[in-house]
Formats: C-alpha cells, sequence, structure tokens
C-alpha cells in the first residue's frame, strides 16, 4: 500500500507537468487576445502595445510558458492580466464558496442516493422502481441553468420564501444567512448529482441480489429490509467510493453554470470569465489546482477501495 | 394491477407539472417583495415626509455584470469600474451639452494663445482619509499616467505630437497645465483626469498592482470605501465631506449579478434597485409597476462597417457600398434590430447627437432599392459575394446581419454571415490585416469632443477598422485638432461629416439608447444626470422617497 501512494505521487509531478503544457498551448491556440477584453477604440495603439509589453504578452508563447513555470517553481501562480491580483489569493480566497457549494451538494446527493438506489434496485421493475428511474432521468436532463432560474422565480419572485442571489445579504455575516442563500444552490446541484448517483446504485444493487450471499440471508430468514442496509449497503458502497475520489476535483470546478445563475461567488465563475477574457495565469492556475486534486482524489478512491475490500490487491 | 396504479401515477406527475407551469405564467406581478436586502431602512419610515422634503437616508443597489478590474481612475477602462468610480471618486468637472459642472476644481481658464489652461481647485477639499486635497494630487496624477513605468492606459492622451503635456503646480490650489501645442481637446481629455491621491500611491513602485486599488480605496467622491466581498458585492457609504455637498443616501451597493435573467428576477424580487435593461424585458418589468424605465442617450452610434481592405476588393469602391446602403432602409432596420424607435433614432452622421458641432444634415444613400440595382450594375460586378462576422449570442448583431443578407439579396449580392465566439470577433474586428470579412455590425462611444473620432477615420488612426483612406480627411481632422476659434472649428468638423457621409465610409444606422430600470422608491433621478456608461453622473443627488 505505501509503495503504492508513493508511486503515485512521484507520477504527479510529471503529470502535472504535462497538464500545464498541454493546457498553456490550448490557450495560445485559441483565438482572442486578453488585452482586448480591457481596450476600447478610444485608446491608442501605442497604449495598447506598451500594455500587451508590460504583460509579457508579447513574447513568443515558449517563452511566456518558461517564465510563467519558473515562478511557478518560486511558489508563484503568477498575476491575474486583467486585474492584476495575485492568482493564489484569487482561488484561495473563493474557494471555501465553491467547495462549500459542492460539497454539501454531493453530500445530501450521496445520502438521498444510496437508500433510493437500494430501493429502486431491490423493488426492481416494480412501480417504486419506475418512479425513481423516470426522476432520474429528468434530473439528468434537465438543464442545470433551466432549473435553476425555474426554481428562484418560484421560490424567491412568486413565494418570497428565499433569496435569489449571491452567497449572503448584504452587510450580513452570519452562518446562517450563508445557509439560506445556499439552499437553492445546493438543491439544484444535489438533484443532478442524485440522479446519476441512483442509476449507479441502482444497478450494483441489482447486481448484488443475485449473489448467493443474499439468498442465504433470506433462507436464513432476513428481512428484506436487513439484508437491503446492512448486507448489500457495502457491497453497493464501493462505486460510490470511486465517484466520490474523482469528484474531488469537481469541488474546485463542478458548478461553473450554478454559480453563474446564482452569482455565486466560487471558483467557477472565476473560472468562466478568465476563460472569456483569455487571462491564463488564472486558467492555469485553476486547472493545475483540479488537477492535483483530480489525483489525490484517484489515489484516496483506490486507497479505500484496497481497504474496503480486501478482495482487491492493489498494486505492489 | 401494478401496470394500471404506474399509469395513473405517471398522469398525476404529468399533470402537476402542466398545473404548475400554467400557474406561473398566469400572474405577471411579483409577490409582496418585502425582501430588499440592505433597504430595510424604509419600511419603518414610510412617506411620513412631505413632499418637497429630501429625506436622508437609505440604501440603493445596483447590479453589475462583474467584478470591478481596478478602481483607481487611472487604470479603470471596463465599465463596472467607471460606473463605481463615479461614486468614490470626483472629477475636476464634467461636462454636458457644452455646458461645465465643476466638481473638485472651481475654474478652468485657457491662456489667449491656447497653449497654456489655469485649473483652479476649490477650497477645504479633502480625501475620504480626511487628508487635503490639493493642486499636488492633481500633479502626482498627472505625472503617474505619463510615467511609462506606471502602465496606464491613457498615456497617449497626454502626449501632442510627440511632446508631453507638463502640470506644474502654481500654488496649493492652482495647476497650470503647459501644452506643446494649441489642442482644445485638451478640455475634454481633462475630463477624464480623475485625481488619485499623492499620499497614498507616492511610494508605491508599482501602482497597478496594488492592493489599494480595490481595497479601501481612498477617493474624493460622494461615497467611501466601506466593503468589497470578491464576487459578490461593494459597498460604499456616505462621505460627509464631499465638494458638492453631503450625499443623500446612507450606502450603495454594487451587487455583482454575472447571469441576465437571474439578476432581472432579483431585480423584480427587490433584492436590485437599478439595472440595465434591454428592450425585449422591458414589458416585463413595466408590469411589475415598480420600476421607471429611463431610456437615455448613450453617445453611440451603432453602425455597419465596411472593410475596405476585404480580398474581394469590392467594398473599397464608393459605388458599391453607396449601393449597399441604397438597398438598406435605416428605419426598417432600426425597428429589426431594436424593436421600437423609441430606443434608436436614425443616424446619418458618424459623430453622436451629444458631440459638438453634430449635424445630422448631411448625404444619406438610404432605402431605394432601383438605385442600387443601378450602381452595382454600373460598377459591373457580377455575383458579388460578401462575409458578416457576427459575435455568437449577440442578438443586435445577429438581427441586423440577417436583415442585411436579406436586402442585400433583393438586389443581387449574396452575404454569408460567420458567426464567431466573442474573443474571436473581437480580434477580426480589430485585426488591421484581416481580408476575409467585409460586413460587421459595431458601435462605438466617443465623447463629445469630435477630434476623438481621428483615431477611427485618419488612414492611420489605431481604430480605422473599415481602412479608409482620404488625405482631405487627415487634413481636415490635424486642422480641427488645432483650431482654437470655435466657430472655425465648427465649419472643420461641419465638412468632415459631409466627406464621410458622402463617401459611404460606413453606413450609420442608429443613436442607441441605454435603458434603465430604476426603483420607484428612489428619487433625484434628474439632478444625478443620467449619463452614458456609469449610469448616474453625480450619485450625492440621489435619494429614497
Amino acid at each position: 500500500m505505501r509503495q503504492l501512494i508513493a508511486k503515485r505521487l512521484i507520477q504527479t509531478i510529471p503529470l502535472l507537468f504535462f497538464v500545464s503544457v498541454v493546457c498553456f498551448a490550448l490557450i495560445k491556440m485559441a483565438p482572442g487576445d486578453p488585452v482586448m477584453s480591457f481596450v476600447t477604440p478610444n485608446m491608442h495603439k501605442e497604449d495598447i502595445e506598451r500594455v500587451r509589453a508590460n504583460l509579457g504578452l508579447d513574447k513568443p508563447a515558449h517563452v511566456q510558458y518558461w517564465l510563467w513555470l519558473k515562478e511557478l517553481l518560486k511558489g508563484n501562480l503568477g498575476y491575474s492580466l486583467v486585474n492584476h491580483q495575485p492568482v493564489a489569493k484569487l482561488i484561495l480566497e473563493r474557494l471555501p464558496a465553491t467547495a462549500g457549494l459542492m460539497g454539501c451538494a454531493i453530500l445530501l446527493a450521496v445520502i438521498l442516493a444510496i437508500p433510493l438506489g437500494l430501493i429502486a434496485g431491490a423493488f426492481h421493475n416494480k412501480w417504486v422502481d419506475r418512479i425513481i428511474t423516470f426522476m432520474s432521468y429528468i434530473g439528468i436532463s434537465v438543464p442545470v441553468f433551466w432549473l435553476a432560474i425555474l426554481l428562484i422565480y418560484l421560490f424567491a419572485v412568486k413565494l418570497d420564501w428565499l433569496p435569489s442571489m449571491g452567497m449572503r445579504t448584504i452587510g450580513v455575516n452570519s452562518a446562517a444567512d450563508v445557509i439560506q442563500h445556499g439552499i437553492l444552490p445546493v438543491s439544484v446541484l444535489a438533484f443532478s448529482f442524485l440522479s446519476s448517483y441512483v442509476r449507479y446504485v441502482r444497478s450494483s444493487t441489482i447486481g448484488q441480489l443475485r449473489e448467493d450471499y443474499v439468498q442465504i440471508q433470506y433462507a436464513y430468514g432476513s428481512i428484506r429490509r436487513v439484508v437491503l442496509f446492512r448486507h448489500v449497503l457495502k457491497h453497493v458502497l464501493l462505486p460510490i467510493i470511486t465517484l466520490l475520489g474523482m469528484s474531488l476535483a469537481d469541488l474546485v470546478t463542478g458548478a461553473i453554470v450554478t454559480e453563474t445563475v446564482f452569482s455565486w461567488p466560487g471558483i467557477g465563475s472565476l473560472g468562466v470569465t478568465a476563460i472569456r477574457g483569455m487571462d491564463y495565469p488564472i486558467i492555469m492556475g485553476i486547472t493545475l489546482f483540479s488537477a492535483l486534486l483530480l489525483i489525490i482524489g484517484n489515489l484516496l478512491a483506490d486507497v479505500l477501495y484496497g481497504y474496503a475490500d480486501p478482495r482487491i490487491h492493489t498494486m505492489r | 394491477m401494478a401496470k394500471r396504479f404506474s399509469v395513473i401515477l405517471i398522469f398525476a406527475l404529468l399533470a402537476l407539472a402542466i398545473a404548475a407551469c400554467s400557474g406561473k405564467n398566469g400572474e405577471n406581478n411579483g409577490a409582496g417583495g418585502g425582501n430588499a436586502a440592505g433597504s430595510t431602512n424604509e419600511s419603518a419610515s414610510s412617506e411620513a415626509g412631505s413632499s418637497g422634503e429630501i429625506k436622508v437616508g437609505g440604501s440603493l443597489i445596483f447590479g453589475v455584470g462583474a467584478d470591478p478590474l481596478e478602481l483607481n481612475p487611472i487604470y479603470a477602462g471596463d465599465r463596472v469600474s467607471l460606473t463605481i468610480n463615479q461614486a468614490l471618486f470626483a472629477p475636476l468637472f464634467q461636462v454636458n451639452n457644452g455646458e461645465k459642472t465643476f466638481y473638485l476644481a472651481e475654474s478652468l481658464t485657457p491662456s489667449e494663445d491656447g497653449r497654456t489652461y489655469t485649473l483652479k481647485l476649490k477650497d477645504g477639499l479633502t480625501w475620504h482619509d480626511g487628508q487635503p486635497l490639493t493642486a499636488d494630487d492633481v500633479v502626482f496624477t498627472f505625472d503617474a499616467i505619463l510615467d511609462e513605468k506606471q502602465n496606464s492606459m491613457f498615456r497617449s492622451n497626454l502626449i501632442l505630437g510627440g511632446e508631453p503635456i507638463r502640470a506644474v503646480k502654481v500654488d496649493d490650489r492652482t495647476v497650470e497645465f503647459r501644452l506643446p501645442q494649441v489642442n482644445p481637446a485638451f478640455e475634454a481629455t481633462l475630463v477624464q483626469l480623475t485625481p488619485i491621491p499623492k499620499h497614498i500611491f507616492e511610494n508605491v513602485a508599482n501602482i497597478e498592482q496594488s492592493e489599494k486599488n480595490l481595497y479601501d480605496v481612498v477617493g474624493s467622491g460622494p461615497f467611501k470605501f466601506k466593503e468589497y466581498k470578491p464576487g459578490e458585492y461593494l459597498t460604499l457609504e456616505r462621505f460627509d465631506g464631499y465638494a458638492l455637498g453631503k450625499p443623500n443616501l446612507d450606502s450603495i451597493t454594487y451587487r455583482i449579478a454575472k447571469d441576465s435573467n437571474a439578476a432581472l428576477l432579483a431585480l423584480q424580487n427587490g433584492e436590485l434597485n437599478v439595472y440595465y435593461v434591454n428592450p425585449q424585458d422591458v414589458p416585463t418589468i413595466e408590469a411589475t409597476g415598480k420600476f421607471e424605465i429611463l431610456p437615455y442617450s448613450e453617445g453611440r452610434l451603432a453602425y455597419l462597417l465596411f472593410n475596405e481592405n476585404s480580398a474581394n476588393g469590392l467594398l473599397a469602391k464608393k459605388e458599391i457600398r453607396q449601393a449597399i446602403s441604397y438597398a438598406l432602409s435605416r428605419e426598417e432596420m432600426i425597428q429589426t434590430v431594436y424593436s421600437s424607435g423609441e430606443y434608436a433614432e436614425p443616424a446619418k452622421s458618424f459623430v453622436t447627437p451629444d458631440g459638438l458641432f453634430w449635424t445630422n444634415d448631411v448625404a444619406t444613400y438610404d432605402n431605394d432599392v432601383e438605385k442600387a440595382k443601378e450602381l452595382l450594375a454600373a460598377a459591373g460586378t457580377s455575383n458579388p459575394k460578401l462575409t458578416f462576422i457576427i459575435s455568437s449570442g449577440n442578438k443586435a448583431m445577429e438581427a441586423a446581419a440577417l436583415y442585411v443578407q436579406q436586402k442585400l439579396k433583393a438586389v443581387g449580392i449574396t452575404v454569408e454571415i460567420q458567426s464567431l465566439d466573442a474573443s474571436a470577433f473581437g480580434q477580426k474586428f480589430a485585426d488591421a490585416s484581416a481580408t476575409d470579412f467585409d460586413l460587421a455590425y459595431s458601435g462605438y462611444i466617443m465623447g463629445y469632443d469630435p477630434d476623438a473620432y481621428r483615431i477611427l477615420y485618419e488612414s492611420d488612426g489605431d481604430a480605422n477598422y473599415t481602412h479608409y483612406n482620404n488625405p482631405k480627411v487627415d487634413e481636415l481632422f490635424d486642422q480641427g485638432a488645432r483650431e482654437p476659434d470655435p466657430e472655425k472649428r465648427g465649419a472643420v468638423y461641419q465638412e468632415l461629416q459631409e466627406i464621410i457621409a458622402e463617401d459611404a465610409v460606413i453606413y450609420p444606422v442608429a443613436y442607441t439608447k441605454t435603458i434603465v430600470a430604476v426603483d420607484k422608491r428612489f428619487g433625484g433621478i434628474e439632478e444625478a444626470v443620467l449619463k452614458p456608461v456609469v449610469i448616474f453622473e453625480d450619485p450625492s443627488k440621489l435619494y429614497l422617497k
């Protein structure tokens, strides 16, 4: 096990380097010019060229990459081209907002998906299963922004139960206020995650219920509920663990559309603005960060999997 | 049994869904809306005050589309930063319809020969932190803009004929600006020169990267910085020492609302008080009965661009440009693109109505299909094909492109519409060497001094997107920039407008209006002066009714 972890961690460095090169190349190949995003026809060419030179954008691409890499190795993620704030600070100050939002959504989705999936699997093809499957199809197909606007209209404008945008009421600094603002975005996200998780759990359950150990439990006289929730559950958790491991990176980038619609101050909306403005230091920062989390998440998933299921022999 | 049950259940769910949907469309009027964040003061103190007396207090919430980039006036170029700066910083003076309103300055006197301008500041001015605002700050700001290391976008505005303008302190309240050559447009440059505090920035090596550009900003405007939560909102509170007198409102908040649909809902819900609306959204907002819909001139011209550099050489010919203009109907196009003549006035001149020496009384080629066909036949082109680039998602451009395509088809010109992503569009539009597109629908806001337009129409102008080349026009722009006598100057720009219209350099479509929805509970809008880009020129005049 320890060897696996060590091996993975060593592989991380070249992997991240590769990701950074590909990402940078893509940004540079895409049409669009960061300077254009804050230039108006009133500005003289000399000023535009001077600003471009000061930002280092007149140098060839590989030189720009090398300069960026040098700074990175010193621990500096660079400065935004557009508002000159340090990238590390920009990402870290928004991380709690996104991580909180996604964390709650994923947790809620998992907590609801497990029983729903188990029941759907157990009552396979009965009407309970049909309803759950139908709802999950809707959840997968419905576009997130549409659902978000619909909920805002219903709960904020018509019923006036919840605020329609932002993470806080202006000037208020309480946790309760943040939670109130978070209800709608978390619900929207949880609904779409829930729908796919349910399907995983359901198919896993159907598979497990055919196994011998289940038959033996019934032979011993266990009732369905015990069989499901005490025995089958453990086996069904395995695909969930893999899913959750891979979702670690989603904690950073998974809520882009939702954040934009709800004006939730997270990394997703920071990333979208950066991409539109071709602000490459921010794009690189976010990409590296989420790549790192993805690698760590996968590693965690593999390790947990090894503990959860002794049949899996992790690589020696 | 189970099957029948499932069928019934499915129908029940569908029925529920349909009922929910129709219920939504039935009513338009928002619910009680007592959820107005931040405006909690006014529910207690309702209309007790007699009319004519302006109440002090209350909070106003603007909806803005993005985070501000830099709240330092020597860098601010994006709409959000400029809007917030209008409340955070006071300018020296502003000009509306030729009339000056003085803010920090008391007077501006040009010398006889037009080469020196003397600016006198008002007495007793202070910054938000209590430090006095003096001529030192003005000179410091000037020098910071000129300093190449500080990277200000406005530097070239302070350089005339290769020589920088010099700012010299005469005494604590007086500054003299010494110009290397006569330039009546200098006044317009000074309008944009907002002083920054010397005592904050004087020892900062790189002003651009300073945190003071986004947090704890020290300004001289009616409202001072209170707090900024990135991605969420920025709040300012009243500054009692403001040059034009104590503002009425307690605070102004700029709420960041990235999605326009969600923002419109927030507007209806009372979580925003001021927001830009599109013509298509006006009916919905008006129906709530809670908002004043205020269209006002943006000083903007929307026009059809003819790229004379295009590879097929078609648009380089004046007759073809004229033919295209004849094929189009300005009135029809305005209706198609803006859905109502209320929000766009027909434009014939490249100058906007708020500009000095503007006249719409120039040659125009409009709405004469027969003439168009004649001109095309005379030019001898066969099967002409033009490429029209648009930025995907931009409704106005799409509508304009489709309209032009249809109208030009009727005279035998095929138009291919190419939709590009916003950054790609921006790049191609501004690319001086692009030869693969002919038409584009664009717009510009250049300010009130016509000298600003030279950058667009001079042969070597930095923003000459049409690549128009006319030595006479270059000469006239040069003349106009130096001519101190307003009458003679007026004649120069009159001639320029006539020539450019005659040459059909562009097809001017409309002087568009911006539409802003303002919550009816707020007054003082006229005194605050509606202004392009920043919405209100002087937010201190706004009050809660």
